[in-house]
């Protein structure tokens, strides 16, 4: 029934305009598919008379629709690890580390496949699947077309072959053949961008084809923009050789070679072609302007200068009625970043005059005004004003990257109010994160986990410490996963707000981060546990932690982890509070095979435990071992020997002589 | 406090409870306390409308004392409420919310001030004092009634009432009157001093009224109460106190909530004033030992500043290089072809944003982007690729094909009919197999014309 239905949908929109006037004749064809009850409606629209009537537009969904409804219902587990490693719980990344191994090894074997496919496709020819689904066929990454000709030239540009398009087109000119302005203009961009070299991803099985926009792809390079930056414009290179020999050039042509220029480095070169074009009586386009907007911080030295040149360029920009676009804008204010004093009060005008112009700002604009804003140096309040601004103007509202800069905002924004201590603003940062998709907007894992250290850096400084746990559950690993000094601060939070309890499963956290190995951690996770007496069980708990603490110190033999003074008094101390005896006992040797000396103060413990014990043959082994690190504590631990203990002869003895050998050297 | 009552008429209809309870209460317990109690609770709407219900169902109850110690036990209730409730509105930001209750607790506060600065003030005094011995006395006079008790009783004092009340109404209008005829001489003071004042008057020639046609209400209605217990003249003697204490309570705590509110003003103007004055360098704390700066705390004023400072990011000078009217230019630059720059900006837009799935449904939609997945059916003609472009007419009126190669009549025909009506009414064919399977039928009956016709089957 709902078939029909929508088929009569269909027809009357597409006959929307003959409704008005023969409308008995559609409603004719209409009654046949509707029920009754609708015919009645369209009998009292009828009579309605005919002019007033509007038709809902058809609704469309896309093939998403449902998925996406669906997926809305699904919220974050922050008890999970990301979603791309749920098909192998093995692994389940649970350092930084692992996290980027696995991560890039799984984008690596992809890309491998798909490599192997593309390079072999004779062995990829069968498809299986029904309907035909084109993605999961082999593409054409090798050159078909053989012989010289135009189609061959654009066979080789879509390919991204540079040197080969190149060489095709000089056959091409060397036999006289005329090519078309548009394959010249394909050309001449495909040099330009990749300054006249075949892009690096063809050399090795690596190969990313830049063509494809699979996303899944990216997590592999995310550097990959620097690429470039390291060939620079060369002085006549293909580019500039074709650009010479043609015979006549447009616009087009000028801005692949400038837009190259400045992508390659080549600032002041991008300017006199500039000029050049202006000279043959072209007007610039978009590209141009923004290309030298983004250049012309490079071409001067004082602030007043490279503002003057940018203001030019945008008066020139008005002139021959070019309309400026965000990336115009965004340029504009990345240059002010550069432009000292001037930066403050023009970048605000800048924002002004592009709400004017109804573009809207995106998060790299705001970015660019929070760095004019803060200087992270200086003191007093800085970039706070504006970003409380800005997140005030950006809350509830979805994000979608338009500029690549954007995903630099979160990063920045978090440091301001990291600066600045302002929690409350973090909130709302982070708020605006949380909203919706916005998250993604927070960029590469390495800008992430920037984000998300330095808010919780914030979070363990200013918050209550249980306040801070809360989000230590919900960022912690599935968002984040802490490095060393994040430890350090929730170690400290928890110091501020004396949840010294909680010690030993923090430390569990650390182990499973890796940072079991980093002696800082350890040390102060140690002088936090042993700095005051706790309840019986806490304590219990404590030297549970110590001697896992010392089974990583002895797993770690080749690491940087080794045992200070410190450390071995302080999980010795740790045992010897909860009785553990034994354990402790085993301690004092390591003392030795480390080549430390343990404090009096442990001596003495250690002899209050043994007079609880009882045990006076103990007592006089660790007033020898006393003497055998020459402490200058051995004569009393002696004395106190002597007068406390119930001993044999042959003990009394040696102890006397420990106190009088140790007491011969204090004389 | 009428007036207020007009001013947050918009807020009435949701709390048609609290009216209903003020209503109730003003029967059983009504007092000018009660009265005041509820106006107060009605401006703060939901919390009071909290406290109303369960003193209501106190009232239901009908346990006399307990009723009495609930009152009280309101009066509390909103003093918790009104600090809060005001926290609430500072911050929220209707604009009624602070400026309103700010002057009706004005008006309260000039009370006193305009009555004494009146110069026939002192003529109002007096009508005020004649007003509450009147009051004292209706109240003796109840209590000298009072011991003939029962309903009976009641309704006498309803019917004494109503003549009272109209008496009462007189009085105050003359006092409304001379009040009016004052007027103008206030118009040496400050111009907000007079309209503060004015409204102080309205408030009170509208409040007044109610409160005081309670009164007689409530002593009957105590009286009446008290008629049900055993020991009726201490027992009403006991409410009657218990409603004056009550009164005095309200009064005393609507004073102290003017202080509160005067302490939130001042407070608030304190902030401000820090702000403004950019006093950062005076603070003390703000220099941390890692070298960052503590900020400003920010809560109080935050609304306050963030209201303020917007402006001048928002509404900021611009550059005045480009004119906003080329509109039209926008649509040309798109029609152009993507081209390299293009793809490869968008390429980089895409690997910057991250895009890994966050949960099955989300790879889900991946996958049906890139095609790797049959499409979710959105609509009932999902897979229909090869049917999309026919419309359901061809479907369905397959009558036009039987126009050639078939009789007209006869029982070919109506098997033909038949078996039209039955492929119209089969989705899963093609149109181009209904067709064919209408004209296998053509041939066939073509094909054994002869024998049809020869059994007189054909036209017959």
């Amino acid at each position: 029934m709902a078939a029909p239905g929508r088929h009569v949908g269909h027809y009357i929109q597409r006959n929307g305009r003959f409704l008005l006037c023969n409308i008995d004749q559609v409603l004719g064809h209409r009654s046949f598919g509707c029920t009754t009850a609708v015919r009645q409606q369209a009998a009292e629209a009828n009579k309605e008379s005919a002019e007033s009537i509007v038709i809902p537009r058809k609704k469309t969904w896309s093939k998403e629709a449902v998925l996406e409804a669906l997926a809305s219902t699904v919220g974050r587990d922050s008890t999970a690890y990301s979603y791309q490693f749920q098909d192998d719980p093995y692994l389940s990344p649970r350092t930084a580390v692992e996290f980027k191994l696995y991560s890039l090894s799984q984008e690596s074997g992809r890309s491998a496949a798909k490599y192997f496919v593309n390079s072999n496709p004779k062995f990829f020819t069968k498809d299986f699947a029904e309907p035909h689904i084109p993605c999961l066929m082999p593409e054409t990454v090798s050159l078909c077309l053989e012989e010289v000709s135009e189609e061959a030239l654009k066979e080789r540009i879509n390919l991204r072959k540079v040197t080969a398009a190149v060489d095709m087109y000089d056959q091409l000119v060397q036999a006289g053949t005329a090519v078309s302005l548009e394959t010249t203009h394909g050309l001449l961009d495909l040099i330009s961008l990749y300054c006249d070299r075949d892009p690096v991803e063809d050399e090795g099985p690596q190969t990313e084809d830049t063509e494809s926009k699979d996303p899944k792809k990216k997590k592999g390079n995310y550097r990959r923009a620097s690429d470039f930056l390291k060939f620079s414009w060369k002085e006549n290179n293909n580019a500039e050789r074709i650009f010479n020999l043609l015979p006549e050039r447009d616009t087009r042509c000028y801005s692949a070679l400038i837009r190259g220029m400045v992508k390659h480095g080549a600032y002041a070169k991008a300017f006199s072609m500039y000029t050049d074009m202006l000279n043959n009586r072209l007007t610039a386009d978009v590209h141009i302007f923004n290309a030298l907007i983004s250049a012309a911080p490079e071409v001067r030295e004082k602030y007043n200068e490279k503002w003057e040149l940018i203001t030019e360029l945008l008066k020139q920009m008005n002139e021959q009625k070019i309309r400026p676009n965000l990336l115009t804008f965004n340029y504009v204010l990345k240059a002010l970043r550069r432009c000292g004093f001037l930066a403050k009060t023009q970048s605000l005008h800048t924002l002004s005059e592009m709400k004017a112009l109804g573009i809207a700002p995106t998060l790299a604009s705001y970015d660019h005004v929070l760095a004019v804003f803060h200087r992270s140096g200086s003191s007093g309040p800085n970039g706070v004003d504006i970003l409380q601004e800005v997140v005030a103007e950006l809350a509830e509202t979805n994000f979608t990257c338009q500029d690549p800069h954007d995903v630099m905002f979160f990063a920045n924004a978090i440091r301001v109010c990291l600066d600045n201590k302002d929690l409350e603003l973090a909130y709302k940062v982070h708020s605006l994160i949380e909203f919706g998709e916005n998250y993604r907007l927070l960029g590469d894992p390495f800008h992430q986990s920037v984000y998300y250290g330095r808010f919780f850096n914030l979070l363990c400084m200013m918050e209550h410490v249980d306040v801070v746990l809360k989000w230590y559950k919900r960022i912690i690993p599935s968002l984040y996963y802490p490095n060393p000094q994040g430890m350090k601060d929730l170690l400290q939070a928890l110091d501020t707000d004396s949840r010294l309890d909680l010690l030993p499963s923090i430390w569990k956290d650390i182990k499973s981060f890796g940072h079991d190995n980093k002696p800082d951690v350890v040390e102060d996770l140690l002088s936090l546990m042993t700095r005051d007496n706790h309840s019986a069980e806490v304590q219990e708990s404590f030297a549970a932690c110590a001697l896992d603490i010392k089974s990583a110190f002895d797993l770690n033999l080749t690491s940087r982890l080794e045992w200070t003074n410190s450390s071995l008094s302080h999980v010795t101390m740790l045992l010897l509070r909860a009785n553990q005896t034994k354990s402790a006992w085993e301690m004092l040797p390591l003392f030795k095979s480390n080549n430390r000396v343990p404090s009096d103060d442990l001596m003495n413990s250690f002899l209050s435990l043994c007079h609880t014990d009882g045990t006076s043959q103990k007592a006089v082994e660790l007033v020898q071992m006393s003497a055998a690190f020459c402490l200058p504590t051995t004569p009393q631990l002696a004395k106190r020997a002597l007068a406390e203990f119930d001993l044999t002869e042959e003990q009394r003895a040696i102890l006397s002589e420990l106190e009088a050998a140790g007491g011969e050297p204090s004389d | 406090m009428m007036w207020q009552r007009t001013q947050t008429s918009g807020t009435w209809k949701d709390i048609a409870k609290a009216i209903m309870y003020r209503f109730l209460s003003r029967t059983v317990c009504a007092a000018r306390s009660s009265s005041v109690i509820v106006y107060e609770s009605c401006a703060l709407p939901t919390k009071c409308e909290k406290a109303a219900a369960p003193v209501f169902r106190v009232v239901k109850g009908g346990g006399v004392n307990t009723l009495s110690t609930s009152s009280v036990r309101i009066c509390e209730k909103k003093n918790d409420d009104v600090p809060s409730n005001q926290d609430e509105k500072t911050t929220a930001d209707k604009e009624d919310g602070p400026t309103e209750t700010g002057s009706t607790k004005m008006a309260n506060q000039t009370e006193e001030p305009v009555v004494l600065m009146a110069e026939d003030g002192s003529t109002v005094q007096q009508q005020a004092d004649v007003k509450t011995e009147q009051v004292e006395e209706k109240q003796t006079q109840v209590n000298a009634d009072v011991p003939k008790s029962g309903k009976e009783s009641l309704l006498d004092l309803l019917g004494a009432m109503k003549v009272e009340v109209t008496n009462k109404r007189r009085l105050k209008n003359l006092k409304v009157k001379q009040n009016s005829e004052s007027l103008p001489e206030y118009k040496s003071k400050p111009a907000d001093m007079e309209s503060t004042i004015s409204m102080f008057q309205k408030a009170t020639e509208e409040a007044s009224s109610p409160s005081e046609t309670l009164d007689p209400t409530l002593v009957a209605a105590a009286s009446a109460a008290a008629a049900t217990l055993p020991n009726s003249n201490q027992a009403e003697s006991e409410l009657l106190r218990q409603l004056r204490q009550r009164k005095a309570i309200t009064e005393a705590q609507k004073k102290g909530d003017m202080n509160n509110l005067g302490e939130i003003i001042t407070g608030m103007k304190v902030g401000k004033k820090q702000n403004q004055q950019n006093a950062r360098p005076f603070n003390p704390i703000r220099f941390d030992d890692d070298g960052r700066g503590y900020t400003h705390d920010r809560r109080l004023t935050a609304k306050l500043v963030g209201v303020r400072k917007r402006t001048n990011l928002l509404l900021g000078k611009r550059l005045n290089i480009f004119s906003a009217s080329t509109e039209d230019d926008a649509a040309e630059s798109t029609a152009a072809q993507p081209t390299l720059w293009d793809m490869e900006f968008a390429n980089n837009l895409s690997q910057v944003t991250d895009h890994t799935p966050r949960n099955g449904l989300e790879e889900m939609i991946q996958w049906t982007k890139e095609g790797k997945m049959w499409q979710y059916p959105v609509d009932n003609e999902a897979g229909l690729e090869e049917e999309a472009s026919v419309p359901f007419h061809e479907h369905v009126f397959l009558e036009k094909h039987l126009e050639e190669g078939f009789p007209r009549q006869g029982p070919v025909r109506h098997f033909m009919e038949l078996v039209v009506i039955g492929l119209s009414k089969n989705p899963y064919l093609t149109v181009q197999q209904k067709k064919e399977h209408i004209s296998w039928f053509r041939d066939y009956f073509h094909q054994n014309e002869e024998i049809l016709k020869k059994d007189d089957a054909y036209l017959s």
